[in-house]
């Protein structure tokens, strides 16, 4: 990129497990809440906007192409173009980057971009079998033909077919992402006690971060009592311990695995929005921006270790950019598993796996905990898929700016064998 | 511009398949019709000449004589299609202005008769005749498409059929009682004559009363296919046979026992509803009851007797004079007029409630529900939750009674976004204040709002009992502040007093004004004086009730009495819903301010500074409300009774009469006051705000009209009675010793 795409300001919902306090919401009213709160915070008139991308995975199927529900629900002009993008886990991501692209093509010069899921409102469906018999019984003309179908239905045929599940395998290879966290643990040698001291890591620094996330959050009023008022983050839990980790049986893998879901990122709802335009209007319009994106890679690689995905696009960014993990003053890798984390950074600092495998001579570097994830990540706060790489971006540019720090990198491994990588700068 | 060419079919045309035919007239007698005649086709097109909507005015019933003669004398014509050339109306209705001039129950029955024959001749035609109604189709318009062959629906929005006579205290005249039922059945006709609610197109069909439905860009393609249908033997059979014919409705209206238990859960129903105090509907009921098993003929003369002897009551004329207030107030409400049609109603508006009480969180939904984004501010989230929870409570009950689909409600909440800071309030083009009733702090609060806000931003404040101008002076641009009184409930009350202070401008005021319009709501523009208009009309006969109970009449009578001459509720009840703390609060400002005669009744003291009684909310008040049926507060009555020195058994009745005069007259003592301070423009204005803000029933037209109904000399003699047996407060003003010397009505 030659120039950089100004993030003018950001906001989120808070993020909650699924089938909890957000699953009256649906993905497009969770988009909307943070859209408006970000329009009415900025003050920024609706009528100078572009476009609204919108970032979601599980396509609500009620709201189709659910980037313009969410622009109308916000309460944006009508005449506001919106689209949809999909590259799964990093949907939130996309809608940035494929903004940039927008920008830097000229096609637009103020884009809303919105990350946004709810899992809790993926549908159960019926399987093939009962679907079939649907159709057969819509082609039945006689009572006779409706009552012979009727005479091949088996109870079995309700067995529904749960959304979330469908959509956490990956449809190539057959692993569910779980198993693809086992296969890294595997690889990387990244024991039970490693993960469950990483997820430890997680809530303790969500926990003492929730302040400071606070600043990027809007507050929920619950629907339909209104009766409570959602204003934090409600995975981090204070009381983790390793003891009650280390109780957990292994969720994937029955037999001999180690990944649970006390070391997984649990389903989650919420949505995360930014406000983006070219650095140049920004300056023109007197705004002063959250911070900037000054470069982006996506990699592919194979399904079965997708969670190395950020390993991958990092060596692919710091290629395009000629900058280096040391550039990084923080750096962001989605939780996913705890078992895919530590394996990714594994993969940072191995030598043999960057000649191997990303045609590099030297290793990407060795990642610093202590600049890694320093308010939590998605093992504590959760990963609503489509949500988590706009919450990414926004927790880490909100966080540079804390620290007066420079540069930040925000990756995400992505389901079916991708990952991503952004890097981040607040001056 | 030129004057209307009117053209019409000369009466001796002849009339050939294929050629149309069209002529002038020679005199300039028919001004609202055109008719041209094609393939045997006669369209008459109704559009009176430089008016917005049709409407069946004397003069336009005269003509459509003249038309219908000339039908007559077109027997070989095989149709007569009649069109509207206004967009979204078909026929409006009567003209209000002629029935307001009936003087006498002979020009009444004249007028319902002369209807009645025109629309016979119209029934009787040689010819089909077939309306087709695009937009509303109102009273006198829907009789005159009744009496019609004939009736085609456009699917649009405007399109609208109603009967609404019975809202202004008549019934319909014009055979709408006798050709309504027979159409469309008993039970869903009284339904329309009624409520007078009207039905749109889908109803219409469905209840036969209809006979085609079209979009308005298909609309001349399905009246060509209907004429094709129509004009053979066995089309017009299948057309009537179409209609519907129910078997709950043959089961109910077809014999003389269904009849019977239908007429009699009608009238239950409507004595349940209208408390038997509506004239109009009870006589509407008994005309259909009366004529169900009559040939139309007698039918229509007894529709005739009645509406003669509706036209020229009391409350007739109260509900035709509250019509025109209400029309008055639309136009009342905008001082400048291009102001506020030019500002206000041209840009999105972005609102901000500061506050998320019960009003606030009503405001709120206010802006919502009617396409605007709002921002409600509140100190902590808990409390803006609260809000929502009102704003969502009153996009439900929409929902339920399927005014408001779902997605529409989900849409309106998303609308109101919470905030505890004043963050992005630039983007602001209207606040509304409806924070605590204090001074100091409402005057804090609006300091702390202009640092946020643009300067163009109109300020509102939602007081009830403080003054606009003392809290303007805590701004830097105090013109821009005005009082925007919403009443609680704010989803059922449809009154806003505009209160303008002594340095706002007139432009705020017009662009509230037009707000209030855009709310769905009637502006009333008063002067700031202590409780506005309503309030400080009102809590005078609050409190005169509280020295009733003092007095020793029963707490349940008084609320009785009241409750039998047609206010919604009783003046207890009515405290207890508005909350004794706030109802005492607003009590002691005005009993400060216009001193003795508002004085705070001790029972009210008693209620809430002794007792803390809070109402309905707090469970306890003038009412015990635990259970399912709200009980008197004993403790409370006796009390009050021990303050005054009686012993609670022992009160000396009072009799109703006393009762009403008491909470009744003190209302209309203060009513004059209010006007010969100005602080209502017009006395319509007055009785249409009582009527609006209270619920003061609509058929005696508001308290002018009613102490009209009373007399001056009447009012003047009784209150200075009052004034000596019960203490000065009844003493009554200058103007009404005034009028009652002259002998002199009310202004009304």
């Amino acid at each position: 990129m030659k120039e950089r795409l100004a993030i003018i300001d950001g906001i989120r919902t808070p993020f909650c497990k699924a089938g909890g306090v957000l699953s009256a919401l649906t993905a497009d009213d969770l988009g909307a809440i943070a859209i408006r709160e970000l329009m009415a915070r900025t003050a920024f008139p609706p009528g100078q906007l572009d476009e609204l991308i919108a970032g979601n995975v599980a396509q609500p199927i009620e709201a189709a192409n659910v980037a313009r529900v969410i622009a109308l629900k916000a309460g944006l002009p009508a005449s506001l173009i919106a689209s949809s993008v999909h590259r799964n886990c990093a949907s939130g991501m996309e809608a940035i980057t494929t903004a940039a692209n927008r920008i830097f093509s000229d096609e637009a010069t103020a884009i809303i971009t919105v990350g946004c899921e709810s899992m809790s409102n993926i549908p159960l469906m019926y399987g093939r079998s009962m679907t079939a018999l649907f159709a057969r019984l819509m082609r039945a003309k006689t009572t006779w033909q409706r009552l012979a179908t009727w005479a091949s239905f088996r109870p079995t045929m309700l067995t529904p077919v749960v959304g979330v599940q469908v959509g956490l395998t990956d449809p190539v290879c057959g692993l569910n992402m779980g198993q693809t966290a086992e296969i890294l643990a595997r690889e990387f040698a990244v024991t039970r006690q490693d993960q469950d001291e990483f997820a430890l890591m997680s809530h303790q620094r969500a926990v003492a971060a929730q302040a400071r996330l606070a600043e990027e959050i809007v507050p929920v009023a619950l629907p339909p009592a209104y009766a409570q008022v959602q204003s934090v983050d409600d995975g981090p839990r204070a009381s983790q311990d390793l003891a009650a980790l280390a109780k957990l049986r292994p969720y994937f893998d029955k037999l001999c695995g180690t990944v649970t879901v006390g070391n997984s990122c649990p389903l989650t709802d919420g949505a995360a929005a930014l406000l983006v335009m070219s650095e140049r209007k920004a300056r023109e319009l007197g705004l002063s921006p959250l911070g900037y994106l000054r470069d982006y890679a996506y990699a592919a690689l194979d399904g079965r270790r997708m969670g190395l995905g950020p390993v991958f696009a990092t060596a692919k960014l710091a290629a395009k950019t000629g900058l280096s993990l040391k550039d990084f003053d923080l750096i962001e890798i989605n939780e996913a598993f705890a078992a895919q984390a530590v394996a990714c950074e594994r993969a940072f600092a191995s030598e043999s796996f960057a000649r191997a495998e990303l045609g590099r001579t030297q290793a990407l570097g060795q990642i610093d905990r202590a600049r890694l994830n320093v308010n939590g990540g998605a093992i504590a706060l959760g990963h609503p898929v489509g949500a988590s790489g706009a919450r990414l971006v926004l927790t880490l540019l909100k966080e540079l700016r804390r620290r007066s720090a420079k540069r930040g990198l925000a990756t995400l491994c992505i389901g079916g064998g991708q990952g991503a990588a952004l890097a981040l700068e607040v001056s | 511009m030129n004057p209307p060419v009117t053209i019409a079919a000369p009466t001796s045309a002849p009339v050939t398949s294929s050629s149309s035919a069209t002529a002038r007239r020679e005199d300039d007698r028919m001004n609202a019709f055109t008719i041209k005649i094609s393939d045997g086709i006669a369209r008459v097109l109704i559009d009176l000449p430089g008016e917005k909507v049709n409407i069946f005015s004397a003069e336009v019933v005269a003509e459509l004589g003249e038309v219908v003669r000339q039908l007559q004398g077109m027997p070989e014509l095989r149709a007569a299609v009649f069109e509207s050339g206004k967009p979204g109306v078909f026929i409006a209705g009567a003209d209000i202005r002629e029935l307001q001039t009936i003087a006498t129950r002979s020009d009444a029955l004249a007028k319902a008769q002369a209807g009645q024959r025109l629309f016979q001749r119209l029934a009787t035609l040689p010819m089909p005749t077939i309306a087709v109604i695009d937009g509303a189709c109102m009273g006198g318009g829907l009789e005159f498409a009744l009496a019609c062959t004939y009736r085609i629906v456009s699917d649009e929005d405007k399109t609208s059929l109603a009967l609404p006579e019975v809202t202004l205290g008549i019934i319909p005249g014009w055979g709408g009682t006798q050709r309504l039922p027979r159409l469309i059945g008993v039970t869903a006709a009284l339904d329309m004559i009624l409520s007078g609610k009207p039905v749109n197109a889908r109803k219409a069909v469905k209840l036969g009363l209809a006979d085609g439905c079209s979009a308005r860009a298909f609309l001349p393609g399905a009246v060509r296919a209907f004429l094709a249908e129509a004009l053979t033997p066995i089309g017009s059979t299948a057309i009537v046979a179409r209609r519907p014919h129910g078997w709950r409705r043959q089961l109910l209206e077809g014999n003389p026992a269904g009849r019977l238990l239908l007429f009699r859960t009608a009238s239950a129903q409507l004595v349940r509803k209208t408390r038997g105090l509506m004239p109009a509907p009870l006589s509407a009921l008994a005309v259909v009851r009366e004529t169900i098993s009559h040939e139309l003929e007698s039918g229509l003369e007894i529709e005739a007797e009645h509406f003669a002897d509706l036209a020229t009551t009391p409350s007739c004329k109260a509900l035709i004079d509250c019509f025109f207030a209400n029309e008055l107030a639309r136009k009342e409400g905008v001082l400048s007029k291009g102001v506020a049609e030019g500002k206000s109603e041209a840009r999105p508006l972005h609102a901000a409630v500061l506050g998320a009480g019960v009003m606030g969180g009503g405001i709120a939904w206010a802006f919502a529900n009617h396409g605007m984004p709002v921002r409600l501010k509140d100190l902590a989230w808990e409390a803006v939750a609260k809000g929502l929870k009102t704003a969502h409570d009153y996009d439900q009950q929409l929902v339920r009674i399927r005014k408001l689909t779902p997605a529409a409600a989900n849409q309106s909440m998303l609308r109101i976004s919470g905030t505890l800071d004043y963050r992005g309030f630039s983007a602001i083009d209207v606040v509304v204040e409806a924070v605590v009733e204090d001074l100091a702090i409402k005057r804090k609060v609006l300091a702390e709002l202009e640092g946020g806000i643009r300067d163009d931003c109109l300020v509102c404040t939602n007081t009830s009992s403080l003054s606009v101008s003392a809290m303007a002076e805590a701004m830097r641009h105090p013109d821009r502040l005005v009082g925007m009184h919403f009443f609680n409930p704010v989803n059922r009350m449809p009154l806003v007093e505009v209160v303008p202070g002594q340095r706002t401008s007139p432009a705020c005021v017009a662009e509230v004004a037009g707000l209030v319009r855009r709310l769905g709501k009637t502006a009333v523009v008063v002067k700031d004086c202590p409780g506005f208009l309503v309030n400080r009309i009102l809590l005078p006969y609050l409190n005169e009730a509280a020295r009733l109970l003092e007095d020793g009449a029963g707490l349940a009578e008084i609320d009785r009495v009241i409750y039998d001459f047609g206010m919604p509720m009783g003046p207890f009840t009515l405290s207890d819903d508005v909350g004794l703390d706030v109802g005492y609060k607003v009590a002691k400002i005005l009993a400060a301010h216009y001193g003795e005669r508002m004085k705070v009744a001790d029972a009210l003291r008693i209620a809430y500074e002794e007792m803390h009684l809070l109402g309905t909310k707090g469970g306890r008040g003038f009412y015990l409300h635990d259970g399912k049926e709200a009980l008197p507060n004993q403790e409370l009555i006796n009390r009050v009774a021990a303050a005054s020195g009686r012993h609670p058994a022992h009160g000396s009745p009072i009799a109703s009469d006393d009762i009403r005069d008491r909470c009744l007259l003190i209302m209309v003592n203060e009513a004059v006051r209010c006007l010969e301070e100005q602080v209502v423009a017009k006395p319509a204005i007055l009785d249409l705000a009582m009527i609006m803000g209270t619920g003061f029933p609509p058929q005696r037209g508001g308290l002018l009209h009613y102490a009209n109904q009373l007399g001056s000399r009447f009012v003047a003699d009784r209150l200075k009675q009052l004034s000596d047996r019960c203490g000065s407060r009844f003493a009554p003003c200058q103007t009404i010793i005034d009028l009652a010397r002259e002998g002199s009505p009310f202004p009304t």
